[in-house]
């Protein structure tokens, strides 16, 4: 599976629910695949997806906040794991797609290959899942509709040819379009 | 600033609508940081990127909010605060502790404490600093600042030694 399946299918499954996207490519898949108002697009400050989607989770407690994070990404901020551990938001669903890589930089390696970042996220108090195939990831989507947060959910994925176009939206519209959605 | 004005600032920003307290410790704001945590209205992070962070996903969602931190850990957030912060414009209040003011400051204090004025000049982050005379009117600036939703710092010297 390539990310940009998994974006479709998580972004399709989730319907509404706010979506906190990492910079790169993961932003761009997810623009091009399932564009909404709720959908903040991170386009710098790699690494603090978990972190925004903490501060929308925890002022919007009957909304299900979903985190579109990079092994890459996650590596850069693993203090927020334990931050969002002890705080332990039940409507936190923390998602990584997992390509051991960043891709958006020309594919250099991450050590998420050597490193397990399912038992780090379970240490930090996380209930956590690894998916490998889109019929495991139909499976575990349903489930996560009944279960507590926070949630953490690896996936991996292989990289890919396939690139999406950039977010075509400033900013600011980005900020006023989840402000107004919220 | 004294511990007295430090407490009375927690709550005349509370009172003034600023809902969330995060950030990571500073001795020069310990006491406003205490009275952050003895009303029960504080997150304290690993880094002050994922501070900021955080206080982005509250401001969206219409819940002000103050971050606090060191100098070393402005410096430290200075792509976050141009790629988020400044460019999405989220208008957040940052309270920062200033060391290195005095010159004879510990010695990993001197050259960040020395370039804090220009930093936040060369990246045009406003700013005012904060004294147990002015901290009320420069308070009010700043919530009108965020009100505007221009983020904007307010700086605290450290006037001693310890």
């Amino acid at each position: 599976m390539i990310r940009k399946e998994a974006v479709k299918i998580i972004a399709k499954s989730v319907g509404n629910s706010p979506i906190v996207s990492a910079n790169g490519f993961m932003s761009r898949d997810l623009f091009e695949v399932h564009d909404k108002k709720s959908n903040f697009y991170m386009i710098g400050s790699m690494g603090l997806a978990s972190s925004i989607g903490l501060g929308l989770a925890l002022k919007n407690p009957k909304k299900q906040i979903f985190i579109f994070d990079g092994d890459g990404n996650i590596l850069m901020n693993l203090g927020s794991l334990v931050t969002i551990g002890s705080l332990q938001p039940k409507n936190l669903v923390h998602i990584v797609f997992d390509n051991n890589s960043h891709e958006s930089t020309g594919s250099q390696p991450t050590n998420s290959s050597i490193i397990n970042l399912e038992k780090i996220a379970k240490d930090a108090h996380y209930t956590t899942f690894t998916i490998k195939s889109k019929i495991k990831l139909n499976l575990i989507l349903k489930k996560i509709q009944k279960i507590q947060g926070p949630i953490f959910l690896l996936i991996k994925i292989s990289t890919s040819k396939e690139r999406s176009k950039r977010v075509l939206w400033k900013p600011k519209t980005i900020r006023d379009r989840v402000m107004e959605s919220i | 600033m004294n511990e007295k004005i430090q407490r009375e600032l927690f709550h005349y920003l509370n009172k003034n609508k600023i809902k969330n307290f995060i950030g990571v410790p500073d001795s020069t704001l310990k006491h406003f940081i205490d009275e952050c945590i003895k009303n029960k209205n504080i997150i304290i992070t690993t880094r002050e990127e994922e501070a900021l962070g955080i206080a982005t996903g509250t401001t969206l969602s219409k819940s002000p909010t103050l971050v606090f931190m060191q100098n070393a850990g402005f410096a430290n957030s200075i792509s976050t605060i141009t790629s988020l912060v400044q460019l999405y414009e989220i208008p957040i209040i940052l309270l920062i502790g200033w060391r290195g003011y005095l010159p004879d400051d510990a010695p990993e204090h001197i050259k960040i404490g020395k370039i804090q004025p220009e930093l936040l000049k060369i990246i045009g982050l406003k700013s005012k600093i904060i004294t147990e005379n002015n901290w009320k009117q420069n308070s009010d600036w700043a919530l009108k600042q965020i009100k505007e939703k221009k983020p904007c710092a307010l700086i605290v010297r450290r006037m001693f030694h310890d």
